[in-house]
């Protein structure tokens, strides 16, 4: 059981880092288009 | 499913690919296409408008990827898909100068960096233009931005309270699931320190909101519906955070950091999806502004006359002002002479007499004649100006059923946090942390919340819906006004007719053709400004048109042109080859003609020898009349006509539209005294006009609305404005607000109810926290999206018969 002395302060890590992750996502506008990428592939360029 | 998409995606793709070829095939006629030719003057003269750097500010920034260039927002209109968007930002990029394009299918605008050195931005929308498209400048471009910014952090805050609430229900699990002695002491503070971890950026930053809100109303000395619930958090907090670090502590061991963040997180989501809603409606009312701006012609110092836009007009500038147009600024008349509206204004009902040196006012409209002003004001009295005092007044004014719900607030919010307080003195010498929880609970779920959003929530959502059809709302309470009226009341001409006459049937000395006699009588009527010559004048253009005969028509020049108010215009005809030939055109007295027998009005010709011919004109009924009185009807209203006109046109318009009802020669005061008997008899009445003409009917009827783009939107009396003119959009707006008030009220029973049934349970201490958070939130949650059910685009059920 002393694992989870390891595990439990690691999951708190990483929700810190998934938070981080959200954060860059929200703040690039990756919410506010969402069919923009997805048409993307039917243009010429 | 995504194939099938993509595939309809590229066949939009290839039709759009082939219409772009289209305009530049050489045997094509460009009268038939959308091609560079096709563009009117007009048009072309107004969209230079934005070709001076003055404009450009109001929706450009200067590019920070580019030096030198500017990023302007558009708003593209006629955009139905991505293939759109592709087929736009080809066509844009194809022009020498933009540097880049950038179109948001969904939103239908665009970004667009171009250099101002070597293209202008009428260039590029005439580029839109060829493609069939519509660019105006984005006006709302900041607010649009400013709105974005706000959406993205309470996204993120939402995401931080609903990241810290998963964690933190995975380690409160345990401690639920285990019998006693089950977990170690050790592990044990270690889930709760985890908790106590993730609750600190759910704290201090998803709730700082509400705690700002909060500790701004306690400095202020104010009760608001923030500080209950921060009050909630703040206790929680506190007693979950002593429970972690000092187990032996007055309020024991137990930890409440799961019911803290899962209230948060309901909270949050019923705030985020009332931000949207909101952000729906104010987008809609904002894009009312994304124009073209409004223009003048103005004398240059060389003495060339220019397009140019309101905003730049300055005192001292001369101007031309048409008929039909309305002044741009406080002035005076320096030639021409006509006959101004200033009802609006003075409440003046009367035309008025305005000839060189006289005064005319910004907002007042010209009605007859063209004259030339020199401007001495300028300012807010611009249509523009006054659409944005129309939205603002709008959306400040508050229904008086919210009105009353905020009054009840107050005092409502007192009785809660004296509730609560009795509640926690009760149970403290059972169990203080109890006693804390149970006083959270309290707090937590009697927020009024729900009751406070019911109505505003829902009379957004309407009012966003209804300026995305083209109807702007000035009162939110004529929306609760109008779902109770029962009797509807038409003006007949600019109403349920066209405001243009046609020529019917034409009477002439025998000797004399019809068309002569309209050739003869147009030489006069294209110098008159009144309807009536408005109407003979097209029918003449028409007619010569169609026979290619312009040049002939053209060649008809009238001398010494005179018009005698009231009754008709005098001239001298000079025909080629001939002897002048003086011509009188008006009434029938004015002309010493006979009178026909018919509904018609008429007009009639003479000329030296006597009568030469009558014209008679009738009404256009609009098209979509009858079908919106038998919708309306069948909704159970009762029609009818008041009208200033003759009796017997008025009876024959109520016919062709189905309404039995129809009353002639009303005066203005007979219209608002025949409105105010059945209001005595105990009808609510809702008055149709055209805006300009009924004011004090308009203000006196319960619910009122004003057809027509002519109308100065600010000073116009009624409540409901349809801005493209279109009588069709009546039906969608009574079965709306019907539908408006139907929600409001379902959304005032629903927090009511929720509120009786919950405050005793949790008075009693058998509610706990958590779930007095998830009610309260499901109840906000509740009501915002049973209000979002308004803001669909086309919730009515009316179908054109």
């Amino acid at each position: 059981m002393d694992i989870l002395y390891l595990l439990i302060p690691l999951s708190v890590a990483l929700v810190f880092f998934i938070l981080a992750g959200l954060w860059w996502a929200i703040h690039r506008g990756q919410f506010e288009d969402i069919e923009a990428e997805g048409e993307r592939i039917l243009r010429n360029d | 499913m995504h194939v099938k998409i993509s595939f309809r995606l590229l066949s939009y793709r290839l039709r759009m690919t082939r219409v772009n070829v289209l305009p530049s095939l050489p045997e094509l006629p460009a009268a038939t296409l959308a091609g560079p030719g096709a563009l009117p003057m007009a048009e072309l003269e107004r969209l230079k408008l934005l070709d001076v750097p003055e404009e450009w500010a109001a929706f450009s920034l200067s590019a920070p990827t580019a030096s030198g260039c500017w990023s302007s927002s558009v708003v593209f209109e006629g955009m139905h898909c991505a293939a759109c968007a592709i087929t736009l930002e080809d066509a844009l990029r194809a022009v020498p100068g933009v540097r880049s394009v950038q179109i948001s299918a969904a939103s239908h605008r665009g970004q667009i960096v171009w250099s101002p050195e070597e293209t202008r931005p009428s260039e590029w929308m005439q580029s839109v233009e060829r493609f069939g498209y519509k660019a105006v400048p984005a006006n709302d471009a900041h607010a649009h931005e400013r709105r974005r910014q706000e959406a993205r952090r309470m996204v993120w805050r939402l995401a931080v309270a609903a990241m810290c609430m998963m964690q933190v229900m995975m380690y409160a699990t345990p401690a639920y699931l285990s019998g006693p002695g089950e977990i170690s002491a050790e592990a044990m503070h270690l889930l709760r320190w985890a908790s106590w971890v993730l609750s600190l950026p759910l704290m201090f930053f998803s709730c700082a909101p509400f705690l700002g809100n909060a500790w701004r109303d306690l400095r202020e000395r104010q009760i608001s519906m923030d500080l209950p619930v921060a009050l909630g958090m703040v206790v929680t907090f506190v007693v979950s955070s002593l429970g972690t670090f000092e187990p032996d502590g007055p309020f024991g061991a137990e930890v409440y950091f799961d019911s803290l963040t899962m209230f948060v997180f309901f909270l949050l989501m019923g705030r985020w999806l009332e931000l949207r809603l909101r952000d729906r409606t104010a987008g809609a009312l904002e894009a009312v502004l994304n124009r073209l701006p409004d223009s003048v012609r103005k004398r240059q110092a060389d003495g060339e006359w220019v397009r140019v836009s309101i905003r730049r007009l300055a005192v001292g500038d001369v101007i031309e002002v048409l008929p039909g147009e309305a002044f741009a600024g406080d002035g005076r008349v320096l030639s021409g002479q006509t006959q101004v509206d200033e009802a609006l204004l003075t409440g003046e009902s009367l035309p008025l007499l305005r000839q060189a040196g006289d005064r005319v006012i910004a907002g007042s409209h010209n009605l007859s004649g063209s004259v030339e002003v020199r401007i001495e004001q300028v300012g807010a009295a611009t249509r523009y100006a006054q659409i944005v005092a129309l939205m603002e007044s709008a959306s400040v004014s508050k229904p008086s059923m919210a009105l009353l719900v905020d009054r009840w607030a107050k005092p409502f919010l007192v009785a809660v946090l004296l509730a609560s307080l009795a509640s926690a003195v009760y149970w403290w010498p059972t169990d203080p942390a109890r006693a804390l929880m149970v006083g959270v609970a309290v707090l937590i779920v009697t927020c009024p919340c729900a009751l406070s959003l019911a109505t505003p929530a829902a009379m957004l959502a309407t009012a966003g819906a209804m300026a995305r059809s083209g109807v702007l709302v000035r009162r939110l309470e004529a929306l609760q006004n109008l779902a109770t009226i029962d009797t509807v009341i038409f003006d007949k001409t600019g109403t349920l007719t066209r405001d243009a006459f046609e020529v019917a049937r034409t009477h002439t000395r025998a000797g004399v053709s019809a068309a002569q006699a309209l050739a003869w009588a147009s030489a006069l009527a294209r110098h008159s400004l009144h309807p009536v010559s408005r109407a003979l004048w097209s029918e003449a253009r028409r007619q010569a048109e169609a026979a290619a005969h312009m040049a002939d028509l053209d060649a008809l020049m009238a001398r010494d042109v005179s018009e005698q108010a009231g009754q008709g215009v005098r001239g001298t005809l000079q025909l080629p080859g001939q002897a002048a030939m003086p011509l009188r055109l008006g009434s029938a007295a004015f002309c010493a003609s006979p009178v026909f027998a018919g509904a018609h009005l008429q007009v009639s010709l003479a000329d030296a020898q006597g009568w030469l011919a009558t014209f008679e004109l009738a009404e256009e009924v609009r098209p979509e009349a009858a079908a919106v009185v038998a919708a309306l009807h069948n909704m159970g209203l009762t029609l009818k006509i008041l009208s200033g006109d003759g009796q017997s046109a008025v009876t024959q318009v109520a016919q062709s539209v189905g309404i039995s009802d129809a009353r002639g020669h009303c005066q203005p005061q007979d219209k608002l005294q025949a409105l105010q008997a059945w209001q005595a008899q105990g009808h609510r009445v809702a008055m149709v006009g055209d805006g300009l003409n009924d004011g004090p009917v308009l203000a006196g009827a319960d619910v009122s609305f004003a057809l027509g783009q002519a109308v100065p939107l600010a000073q116009s009396k009624a409540d409901f404005v349809l801005m493209g003119g279109q009588l069709e959009v009546l039906v969608g707006t009574v079965l709306r607000s019907r539908q408006t008030l139907r929600i409001v009220k379902q959304n005032l029973i629903w927090a009511a109810v929720y509120n009786a049934a919950c405050v005793p349970l949790a008075l009693v201490g058998w509610l706990p926290a958590w779930a007095a958070g998830l009610g309260m939130a499901l109840s906000s949650l509740l009501v915002v999206l049973n209000a979002l059910r308004l803001a669909q685009d086309t919730p009515t059920t009316w179908v054109r018969p």
